[in-house]
């Protein structure tokens, strides 16, 4: 049906093809159709369970023993575990980065925007980005890979023959993790890297502690601090709750893990991007 | 008991059993595994965690008890992977019986129990249990009916 009405659109419109290019037309309007339509199918859903997860997140029930074991856990594996790596990570970076802006302001002269570059570049940008970047890269895997064993063992079905609701048991736990382990990591990759500020403009300014801390507060602005907050914790959840869904996508062949953990990842990127793209669209209107 | 003559019988009318006692079933099959990144304390406290809000330190103390009425004391922290058969049947079979009156089912036990020559060890191990558990059904093969001990053709 779809075919023959591009066919009829194509006729319309067009003076008439030779048979060739006008299948060649038509296959290609036809591939796009379809990547649209599987692609807003897949938002949909995502968006949907999404949906499911969040509201069970405010509910009483979704807090029983079993799942605040498993929230625990999972806090220890993604912000406890981690904070070697990530220390070490944020002090690396905060050196080159603080370097860098301090350089360029002396070069410069233009020491009045010290702290609106540390805080618009480093609390607001640099911060939750890396932070998500390597919590994607070891949980948001670990998750994906995690549910993705589970269904082909079918250890989810187990949960549900004995009524344990997957949502409070196993997603929400992960979810909430993510939320939280993104916004305290990425306030203690920023409280790293302007502590290491702190220390580069003495050296190089002379700046005292005072100046240096009023320096900041005159350039953070709530609005500014609740959007990094949200946008942490739409980090937080987008890259625990997509690597579920993708796991719970596995077939019951050993094979369709590594499928489902690589397309888990590829959504994962794909979603940081969008939701970076998007805070800054809000920030900067 | 409960015997079949095929895998498609069986099978169905294990469903429809499944389907009715639902909210107390604790299934003890191939088909419902011990979860495998939790030890086997664990995966038998679960049930009594999250139906029962039951604290993590009561669920430990209740389940070591009980392991320890088993004689299975050194299972509490290994996981499914490293069980014997004789080991995981137990750690399932305390699972199915954490459910609130439980309406245990053993669906085709010697499936998991590979090395049993017959029953006995089966009897043995659910009257060890039998305090935990409202009632106990088994779904198998006619042709393992031997193996109960049972020669009459009629079902239970």
């Amino acid at each position: 049906m779809i075919r023959v009405t591009h066919l009829m659109i194509i006729r319309t419109l067009s003076p008439p093809f030779p048979t060739v290019c006008e299948s060649i037309m038509i296959s290609a309007i036809e591939q796009i159709g379809r990547v649209t339509l599987r692609t807003s199918s897949s938002v949909g859903s995502t968006l949907s369970f999404a949906a499911r997860v969040f509201l069970r997140m405010f509910e009483r029930r979704s807090y029983n023993s079993a799942s605040r074991m498993v929230l625990i856990n999972q806090i220890y594996f993604t912000s406890v575990q981690i904070l070697p790596l990530f220390l070490f990570v944020a002090v690396i970076f905060g050196a080159m980065v603080n370097g860098m802006v301090f350089q360029l302001i002396k070069k410069i002269g233009q020491t009045d925007y010290l702290g609106r570059l540390l805080m618009g570049f480093v609390v607001m940008e640099i911060s939750p980005f890396v932070t998500v970047l390597l919590i994607a890269l070891r949980s948001s895997s670990a998750i994906n890979a995690e549910i993705a064993v589970m269904k082909v063992n079918r250890e989810l079905s187990t949960l549900e023959i004995f009524n344990i609701d997957l949502i409070d048991y196993l997603f929400v736990p992960r979810v909430l993790n993510g939320i939280l382990s993104m916004v305290f990591l990425s306030s203690l990759f920023s409280l790293v890297v302007l502590s290491i500020g702190l220390f580069v403009s003495s050296v190089i300014f002379g700046t005292s502690v005072d100046a240096y801390i009023d320096t900041l507060l005159r350039s953070a602005s709530l609005l500014d601090m609740i959007i990094v907050w949200f946008k942490c914790a739409a980090f937080g959840f987008f890259i625990t709750l997509i690597p579920i869904i993708l796991g719970m996508n596995a077939s019951q062949e050993l094979t369709s893990i590594p499928v489902a953990v690589l397309n888990g990842m590829v959504k994962v990127f794909s979603a940081i991007i969008i939701i970076e793209v998007l805070s800054s669209i809000v920030r900067f209107i | 008991m409960r015997f079949f003559e095929s895998e498609e019988e069986l099978q169905e009318k294990l469903r429809d059993f499944i389907t009715a006692h639902k909210s107390r079933l604790g299934l003890v099959s191939l088909e419902a595994p011990l979860i495998s990144n939790l030890p086997v304390w664990s995966n038998i406290a679960l049930i009594r965690q999250y139906h029962q809000n039951m604290s993590w330190h009561e669920a430990k103390i209740t389940i070591d008890r009980l392991l320890h009425r088993m004689g299975m004391d050194s299972i509490a922290e290994k996981r499914n992977p490293s069980l014997t058969k004789e080991e995981r049947f137990y750690a399932m079979l305390l699972r199915a019986a954490m459910v609130r009156d439980a309406v245990v089912v053993l669906d085709k036990p010697f499936s998991i129990l590979t090395n049993l020559r017959d029953g006995h060890f089966l009897m043995h191990i659910l009257h060890k249990v039998d305090d935990l558990i409202a009632e106990a059904h088994i779904f198998d093969y006619s042709w393992a009916k031997e193996r109960y001990g049972v020669t009459a053709d009629a079902e239970d």
